[in-house]
């Protein structure tokens, strides 16, 4: 089949204005629009610039928009698009560099921001091995343990597009993943500062987030939760 | 070992906090407000039949003065909440917000105090003579 792929181009350093290069490329419906991409980049541009690097879906470096809806590249089959014309475009809310290429920094600002590491100063048991964990305790937050960091459900959030000093979905999710460990002992910390101003009381619950998630993360649940634990005083 | 186990955390309420919570608290609130006034005025009386004689009589009932009174205040500060939400996106500067907050806060109150004036005095106005 032969698909239209419509490919958003800016460069930081020749400053200027964005533009669209398109390109009529031979496709099988089961190829993904990331080997599109590579196909544009060995055969007919060597300077498009994008992320990518297991390309299979666990690392989260090619997130994009891909027909305006923020996806992995390596995890979208042409036939699930439903079209033979695809436009990919980069991040919203994120600076871009290079085309889809945008500056993940202040995304990584607000992960670091929500200590999103185990912080339990006790001490370890006595046959110093490891603090057990029930697998009904461990289940509370295995959702949340499943984020790649991609910046998806972050940069689909409304909020955030208005105002990047808003934490974000991610952020949240990350924080939630340690909150409810009970193991952790920092989850007040964490609280305190998802009730600041920018933090999870910006978000408008509009479910952009979980729809974008491609680990399916309940994102706005996971949200909703620390919201919940925040005016409740209660971690169940 | 413990299935899930309760934490307390003690985090002091904020202005976000509160205002959220009143997001919602008036949300639950205004659900039996609007139907029983919806349903009244549209549906049992209807939008017809209702004259200055109607409003009057109405007015005239401190429950329906009441009623009244927290179906506009509650709504409305419901209502300009969710501007100030709006107003948040696109305004950034942090002293600008508090102005507006402030603005906001003085907008549904005084908006509030002429309906609520309205509604007690209005069986006094020459329209229902």
């Amino acid at each position: 089949m032969q698909v239209n792929l419509k490919i958003f181009r800016y460069n930081t350093e020749k400053g200027g204005k964005f533009s669209y290069d398109t390109y009529t490329l031979e496709a099988e419906p089961t190829d993904r629009v990331l080997d599109l991409l590579e196909y544009v980049r060995n055969y007919h541009d060597g300077t498009l610039a994008f992320r990518r690097s297991c390309a299979h879906g666990v690392c989260g470096s090619d997130a994009m928009r891909i027909n305006g809806v923020n996806r992995l590249a390596c995890k979208v089959l042409v036939k699930d698009l439903n079209t033979t014309q695809i436009t990919v475009e980069p991040l919203l809310g994120l600076k871009v560099i290079k085309d889809m290429v945008v500056d993940m920094e202040p995304f990584f600002e607000h992960y670091r921001s929500v200590l999103p590491y185990f912080i339990n100063d006790e001490p370890a048991p006595e046959d110093g091995r490891e603090r057990l964990q029930s697998p009904e305790a461990r289940e509370r937050f295995d959702d949340t343990t499943k984020c790649i960091l991609c910046a998806a459900c972050t940069t689909s959030c409304p909020p955030f597009w208005s105002d990047g000093t808003y934490v974000g979905p991610a952020a949240i999710v990350n924080a939630h993943r340690f909150i409810f460990d009970d193991r952790d002992r920092a989850a007040e910390q964490r609280l305190k500062i998802l009730n600041e101003q920018m933090g999870v009381w910006r978000c408008r619950t509009s479910f952009n987030c979980t729809e974008a998630c491609p680990r399916d993360i309940k994102v706005t649940q996971a949200i909703a939760e620390v919201k919940r634990a925040i005016t409740t005083g209660r971690v169940d | 070992m413990a299935a899930t186990t309760t934490r307390r955390v003690d985090i002091p309420q904020n202005y976000e906090t509160i205002s959220w919570k009143w997001m919602r608290y008036s949300g639950i609130l205004m659900i039996p407000l609007v139907w029983v006034h919806v349903i009244l005025q549209d549906v049992i009386v209807g939008v017809h039949a209702m004259d200055a004689a109607y409003v009057a009589s109405r007015w005239g009932v401190l429950f329906w003065q009441v009623y009244d009174i927290l179906l506009l205040g509650f709504t409305f500060a419901h209502g300009v909440n969710g501007l100030r939400q709006v107003l948040r996106d696109y305004i950034h500067r942090p002293d600008y917000l508090r102005w507006i907050n402030i603005g906001l806060l003085i907008f549904w109150a005084v908006i509030s105090f002429i309906g609520a004036f309205a509604i007690v005095n209005a069986t006094n106005s020459v329209l229902f003579q």
